[in-house]
């Protein structure tokens, strides 16, 4: 009672505040760390590069996160897509054939991976980790059947590897993902659910339809995502994708995005989160720190962040 | 005078510009049981809280048992001897009772790192049954409790042989009749053996039957502190209500009116419903018509709540919306029924959330049928609904667990108003909330039966069902145990024969 407390500005924003604030420490950290080579035209076109595909990714991923669910089956996935892309366009020519056949298969997935753990009652990661087994399962299957390391496409992307085409589509995948969150029933609902499902359950909300509906949208990110990389790399081999769903966690958190969903949750978390996190990787390795020990720093950064945004104190009153 | 046990001076707390207690002074002496009395907001439990440790202070202080009193936590006041049962669940899910009871004492009861279980449920049983509660064995999951028996294990849990002053905070609002009696005779046992008990209710019979003393508060101060023979005094409760609202309401907040008439036509009716425990139950409820449902807590008139919205098994039978089946509460929703469950802060609102986004949840659909939904829209129905329930807050953007229980009540009834349904279920829509907030909710539900909206009304307290219901069902046992209509004759004593 008398807890009619209105929160200072300053603590509703305390995250937003050490996310902004971490993304500012890695551009001064790295940009003297690096003399200065963190600007190059030539590594800025490679920071676009990378943060387009992880923006986009972490902006579907959002919405599942957003309903305190995490996927890990993002990575194998992706390098499915990719491959898959790669052979179809090459088959037949036809980009738009390529796209549009990963796209209906992420779409389908998403159905699944959306469906299958509301119907059985499974917590959605179970589901991811059977995904990405399946995908990864596909992924060797193909490259054995191929009988090589790598496949390349024939027809270069360039037209998706310039940098105004993936500033526009970071631009255009976030204008849909915040009208979608902001002002739909989709992301209002996908926080109600990581709030509290069972009153948002109560009020009526068919939780079924808008959690399968987040996992559609994720697909979509997926198979987007999966065209700016191919274009990126122009080929996809067995490690394509692998560690991207690490990567994705890791960057929501930078962004400040909360483990458990609900209310705080939001878009530019997406945005600042990837952006930090390409920094920092690409920021390391122009700083000269040896490759290996880029895991265990990236690891160092992961508790780091972990401990000071989703840290609770909690005890137990004795009898 | 019996020795003072707690004695707390000037005592201010202020939550950001908010001030909550106000050089508030309160002593509390051995043997007592010493009531406090306040509308939501007024500061009974921030009083208690401070002094059970779950808060400091701004300033002012304290003495406990002759010593200046500053505890650091919870656990250091109930280890010195204060202790504190709230108005929400705070056991464990998914551990036994035992677990429960012994939390954090594990190392009494093991050797070698292994927990000798066997005697932590021996113990556990015998300590239940010290507390009077045999049904309830230290081997059982807790889950296989009720809400009631979980509180009363609290309680276990919470009074030890070194606790010298007990902080009952609104609990009895969870307690059916039986776990009341449970807890007063602990109460009354404690005070005759020289201990003290620190008593929050909204309940003024129970407050005037079960306190020696009685503080009450209004906005964050004291406004008169009452012994029993003031207590006892021919019109005491109206000056109670005085002091406590600042203003005259009078002895009567429930409907004024007697007539019980309604429209003929049926809104929702349950057809010879049969689930695992409810048999052939039959039901019509008309539009305008206030029906209330009655008994003990395990007799089944939470289940026909959950029910007519559409949650819940049924073996077979009906249960219809004007004549068509309630398939889920997606459906019930759509076909205008709202549900406010007892389970306030699990199931009726969002804690973690804003008031508005509570406010227009239900009524999202609505707003999305084009895909987009306009703020304003909803920025427009979240101020409606807080100028109309009078919702003591900042802004529709203030989050819900910053606000107090009636507050947060007045929330979970603003959804289905703003959304219009036209049959709401209440489940104990006014449990734990002040005459103050109580009073507007009977008038709202008073209005809304004007509007020719169809209420169930389902509730543990007697008063507020004579006082508002045209009809009246009394169950026991998951059957209809006998119907009353609704008349100024009424009195409790004819009901409870039919609900034991």
């Amino acid at each position: 009672m008398g807890k009619t407390i209105k929160n200072t500005w300053f603590q509703t924003h305390l995250t937003d505040l050490l996310s902004y604030a971490g993304l500012l420490l890695c551009i001064v950290v790295f940009s003297i760390l690096s003399k200065g080579k963190l600007w190059s035209a030539y590594n800025l076109g490679i920071l676009v590069q990378q943060t387009c595909v992880y923006a986009i990714l972490a902006m579907g991923a959002i919405f599942i996160y957003s309903m305190g669910y995490m996927d890990i089956s993002l990575g194998a996935q992706l390098g499915v897509y990719c491959l898959l892309l790669i052979l179809i366009t090459n088959a037949s020519g036809s980009l738009v054939l390529g796209f549009c056949s990963i796209l209906a298969i992420a779409i389908v997935c998403g159905l699944i991976n959306g469906y299958v753990s509301v119907k059985l009652g499974l917590p959605s990661i179970v589901t991811s980790i059977f995904l990405n087994a399946v995908f990864g399962g596909a992924q060797m299957l193909i490259m054995e059947r191929l009988g090589t390391n790598s496949v390349s496409m024939t027809t270069k992307l360039k037209f998706f590897k310039q940098m105004p085409v993936m500033l526009a589509a970071i631009v255009i995948i976030a204008v849909i993902s915040v009208f979608l969150y902001q002002f739909t029933q989709l992301g209002k609902h996908a926080k109600g659910i990581g709030a509290n499902e069972t009153a948002t359950s109560i009020s009526g909300v068919n939780t079924t339809k808008w959690k399968v509906l987040a996992y559609v949208f994720f697909g979509f990110c997926i198979a987007v995502g999966a065209l700016f990389l191919t274009a990126r790399t122009n080929s996809a081999g067995k490690g394509t994708g692998a560690g991207y769903a690490m990567d994705i966690m890791v960057s929501l958190l930078l962004g400040g995005m909360p483990l458990s969903g609900g209310m705080r949750s939001k878009i530019s978390a997406a945005l600042v989160g990837s952006f930090t996190y390409v920094i920092l990787a690409n920021g390391l390795i122009l700083s000269g720190v040896n490759t290996t020990l880029i895991y265990i720093i990236k690891a160092i950064v992961f508790m780091a962040v972990i401990l000071m945004t989703c840290r609770k104190p909690s005890g137990v009153l004795p009898r | 005078m019996a020795e003072i046990l707690l004695e707390i001076k000037k005592m201010s707390k202020n939550f950001g510009p908010i001030v909550a207690l106000k050089e508030v002074d309160l002593t509390v002496r051995r043997g007592e049981i010493h009531g406090l009395i306040g509308e939501n907001g007024s500061g009974k439990s921030t009083i208690t809280s401070i002094a059970a440790g779950m808060q400091p202070a701004s300033s002012g202080e304290m003495f406990f048992k002759g010593q200046p009193w500053k505890p650091d936590s919870m656990v250091h006041a109930q280890a010195q001897g204060m202790s504190m049962i709230l108005q929400e669940a705070n056991t464990i899910p998914n551990c036994t009772v035992a677990e429960n009871l012994f939390a954090g004492q594990e190392d009494r009861f093991s050797r070698f790192g292994f927990v000798n279980a066997r005697k932590m449920n021996r113990e556990a049983d015998a300590l239940l049954a010290k507390f009077g509660l045999k049904h309830i064995h230290g081997r059982d999951n807790i889950n296989n409790y009720g809400f009631e028996d979980r509180k009363l294990v609290e309680i276990a849990r919470a009074v030890t042989d070194e606790t010298e002053i007990l902080v009952v905070d609104e609990t009895t609002t969870a307690l059916s009749f039986e776990g009341r009696e449970i807890l007063y005779k602990l109460m009354h046992d404690m005070a005759a053996k020289g201990k003290a008990i620190i008593f929050i209710s909204h309940d003024m019979d129970e407050i005037l039957q079960q306190c020696t003393v009685l503080t009450v508060l209004r906005d964050g101060e004291i406004r008169g502190t009452l012994n029993r023979e003031q207590m006892t005094a021919p019109g005491a409760v109206s000056e109670i209500r005085k002091l406590m609202v600042g203003r005259d309401i009078g002895d009567k907040f429930y409907r004024s009116d007697y007539d019980p008439s309604c429209s003929d036509e049926v809104v929702l009716s349950f057809e010879q419903v049969t689930t695992a425990q409810i048999k052939d139950f039959n039901l019509e409820i008309h539009a305008g018509e206030i029906v209330g449902l009655g008994g003990l807590s395990g007799c089944g008139m939470h289940e026909i709540g959950r029910l007519a919205f559409g949650v819940g098994d049924i073996d077979s039978g009906h249960v219809k919306l004007r004549g068509e089946d309630i398939k889920d509460s997606v459906d019930a929703v759509g076909k205008g029924i709202g549900y406010i469950s007892k389970n306030r802060d699990l199931e009726a609102v969002i804690l973690e959330a804003p008031i508005g986004v509570n406010i227009v949840q239900p009524s999202l659909r609505d707003l999305g049928k084009n895909v987009f939904i306009r703020p304003s829209e909803e920025r427009k129905m979240t101020r409606e609904q807080i100028d109309l329930l009078a919702i003591k807050c900042a802004n529709g953007s203030q989050w819900v667990n910053t606000l107090s229980g009636g507050n947060k009540q007045k929330v979970s009834f603003a959804k289905w108003i703003a959304k219009g349904s036209s049959f709401i279920i209440m489940d104990c829509p006014t449990r734990g909330v002040d005459i103050g907030v109580k009073q507007a909710m009977y008038q709202l539900i008073t209005d809304m039966k004007r509007e020719s909206k169809a209420i169930l009304m389902i509730s543990e307290e007697l008063a507020e069902l004579i006082g508002m219901a045209d009809r009246m069902i009394i169950m026991k046992d998951f059957q209809v145990a006998k119907e009353f209509t609704r008349s100024p004759e009424l009195t409790e004593a004819d009901i409870i024969e039919y609900m034991i």
